[in-house]
């Protein structure tokens, strides 16, 4: 089988602090992975090391393989990862669709003289792009408030809001950083469906990030828990469930 | 909000050519139109039509991409002296037409800020907020005293610009130009990626929004415009001098920017005609007695402190409260200032010219205080804003598959 996304002993050092160490797990495409762990464990410093934010201190990240450790962050959005945020990150006082249409802009450049000059080959990219954008808020159930102000959206809806946004970037990979945060149950159920959604009908591999362990073990195919930085368990979520280092580590303090 | 990116007539090419043709022709007879105007009222509108130009372009560094610049004067000025080099070294030699000339300068001193602009944009890939404020200010005195200092540009006499040319239609045109780029701009998604840098620059890198580049464009195109409305000025006056372009510029540009409601371009437009016209028109301030002097601002601040309690209420309760604050401060001025005429000394005359930029700073600081989010805030003067106020509801979005 082919990998899409290959941490090999990926590692992340801050000072004396090593918050990702020696981390390796391989995703195949069109898989549901999760990435879990204890607060601190380094979930998201691994996300921000596959998304460019941080430079790996040694180990590498590959990517439809080739390396892409070190690469700036909007070049490996243009290679086809794209993310959500765990501390939502919107374009607060742009308008919902506005915010989609910005995830699509990678996809159709625009010169900027041409949009300078408002050639009709800049407002034909621009209104291809706020069809599309409407698609992807059809997906995540956003159509009816595409002109509202981003900042003025409910907490869930903001959520689902990075969802269409990362979306938007066609990407093979979408990395989901805590996605159900702050959710009442019946919206992680909805969430759960849509997530799956987004992999059977559009075809995108998803990592990621979750507490919520039933919201974890009831989609995801694979996961790989993390604890102070290191990997302790790797497998699909009946043997997570039962490992003995994964309950001391994590499940033993929620039970 | 920005303008949103739904289509109205404009998008019809037809429209566009029409309009371009109409606002061409107007202003090619403004000139011709304004010739029996005396020679200070044509100097206050072209210096306006600059004052926009370089507001409008500011926004587009300032309030569109959110790169906090306090050099613009510096742009203006590489504008100005390009043209006045040229103007003395190459005018007689060249023998252009001041027709062709003009535009020609208005380029060259357009691309000279322009690489200003690149060399500015640059450090602000690492510096943000206050940081990059003061670096976008060093450059700028950094410029001005090299100017100062070299004796190919004259030194501080400066350089005579031996044609002169003054034309309301140039200047005015200029100015369209910026206006209509900007807007242009801001109706295409490339315009949606400035904004995305200014909202948040990790997300827009996450999105692949090419976060560096758009913030150097940003820079590049506000200071070609600074640079051409430079080249304006240059030939306006008929020489430039670095006094013409101290530090006072660049900050009344800010002022213009964030009084005009950071982001939006005909904010800039109104707060650009509106702050460079009041000191204008105070200068026929009447002799004042002392006594009002003291009391108005006294009145002004005791009733201001009311406002900072800040108002949660309907739009239309808001205004009549800043209204009746604002009556409120004459009639306590005039109140004060009867009474504190009773004391010794307050019955002094002082010359009305002198009152000039108190009051236009008490102006301000009362403007700032009352609207904080500045003239027209987040919004546009737009024909979909006048639709909204007729009562239409704003479009919406329908899938169109």
């Amino acid at each position: 089988m082919t990998t899409l996304l290959e941490l090999r002993d990926a590692t992340i050092r801050f000072g004396g602090l090593v918050a990702v160490n020696k981390v390796c797990f391989e995703i195949h495409p069109g898989q549901l992975f999760g990435l879990i762990g204890p607060n601190g464990a380094g979930k998201t410093t691994c996300f921000n090391l596959i998304t460019g934010v941080y430079r790996p201190t040694s180990g590498e990240i590959f990517f439809d393989g080739k390396g892409i450790g070190g690469t700036s962050p909007s070049v490996i959005a243009e290679k086809g990862i794209a993310r959500t945020f765990q501390n939502i990150r919107l374009f607060k006082s742009l308008s919902v669709l506005e915010n989609v249409v910005v995830g699509g802009c990678l996809r159709r450049p625009t010169g900027l003289f041409s949009a300078l000059a408002y050639l009709p080959k800049a407002i034909q990219i621009t209104d291809a792009l706020r069809d599309e954008a409407l698609r992807y808020l059809k997906i995540v159930h956003l159509d009816h408030v595409a002109n509202v102000r981003s900042a003025d959206l409910s907490y869930g809806m903001q959520r689902r809001l990075e969802i269409a946004r990362a979306m938007a970037t066609q990407p093979k990979l979408l990395l989901l950083d805590e996605p159900a945060a702050g959710m009442n149950p019946q919206e992680k159920g909805e969430l759960n469906a849509m997530v799956r959604r987004i992999r059977d009908d559009h075809g995108m591999t998803v990592l990621l990030i979750e507490h919520d362990m039933r919201f974890v073990m009831t989609l995801c195919e694979r996961i790989v828990v993390l604890d102070h930085g290191e990997e302790i368990a790797q497998g699909p979520p009946a043997e997570i469930r039962e490992d003995p280092k994964v309950i001391a580590a994590y499940l033993g303090e929620a039970h | 909000m920005s303008l949103a990116i739904h289509r109205n007539w404009t998008q019809f090419a037809w429209v566009r050519l029409l309009s371009v043709g109409g606002v061409l022709l107007v202003l090619s007879q403004l000139d011709g139109l304004l010739a029996g105007q005396n020679d200070f009222v044509k100097r206050l509108i072209i210096l306006a039509g600059l004052y926009v130009v370089l507001a409008v372009s500011l926004n587009l560094i300032n309030g569109i991409t959110g790169q906090f610049s306090m050099g613009h004067a510096a742009f203006y000025m590489v504008g100005a002296y390009t043209a006045g080099y040229l103007a003395s070294t190459q005018f007689t030699r060249l023998n252009l037409p001041l027709t062709l000339w003009m535009p020609l300068v208005m380029v060259a001193g357009a691309i000279a800020a322009a690489i200003a602009g690149l060399i500015v944009g640059l450090p602000s890939l690492r510096l943000r907020g206050d940081y990059l404020a003061i670096v976008t200010l060093g450059f700028g005195e950094i410029l001005r005293i090299v100017a100062n200092n070299s004796t190919e540009l004259g030194k501080a006499f400066g350089l005579n610009v031996s044609p002169n040319f003054r034309s309301i239609g140039l200047t005015w045109g200029l100015a369209i130009l910026c206006v209509a780029c900007c807007r242009n701009l801001l109706k295409t998604s490339r315009g949606l990626q400035f904004l995305a840098v200014r909202e948040d620059e990790i997300a827009s890198a996450a999105m692949g929004v090419p976060v560096t580049r758009t913030k150097v464009l940003a820079f590049v195109v506000g200071s070609a415009f600074a640079g051409a409305a430079g080249a304006v000025l240059a030939h306006f006056e008929g020489f430039v001098s670095t006094a013409m372009f101290s530090m006072d510029v660049s900050f009344i540009l800010v002022t213009m920017v964030v009084l005009g409601g950071t982001g939006s371009i005909t904010g800039s437009v109104i707060a650009a005609v509106l702050l460079f016209y009041i000191p204008e028109a105070m200068r026929e301030l009447p002799d004042t007695p002392m006594a009002r002097i003291l009391g108005a601002p006294i009145a002004i601040v005791a009733l201001l402190r009311r406002e900072q309690e800040r108002f949660h209420g309907p739009a239309r309760q808001k205004w009549a409260r800043n209204l009746g604050i604002v009556l409120g401060c004459v009639v306590l001025a005039i109140a004060l200032g009867a009474v504190l005429a009773n004391l010794p000394g307050m019955n002094t005359m002082v010359q009305g010219s002198k009152l000039r930029m108190v009051v236009f700073a008490i102006t301000l600081i009362a403007l700032m205080l009352l609207r904080p989010q500045g003239i027209l805030a987040h919004h546009e003067l737009s024909w979909d804003w006048v639709q909204r106020l007729r009562g239409k509801p704003a479009p919406t979005h329908e899938v169109s598959a």
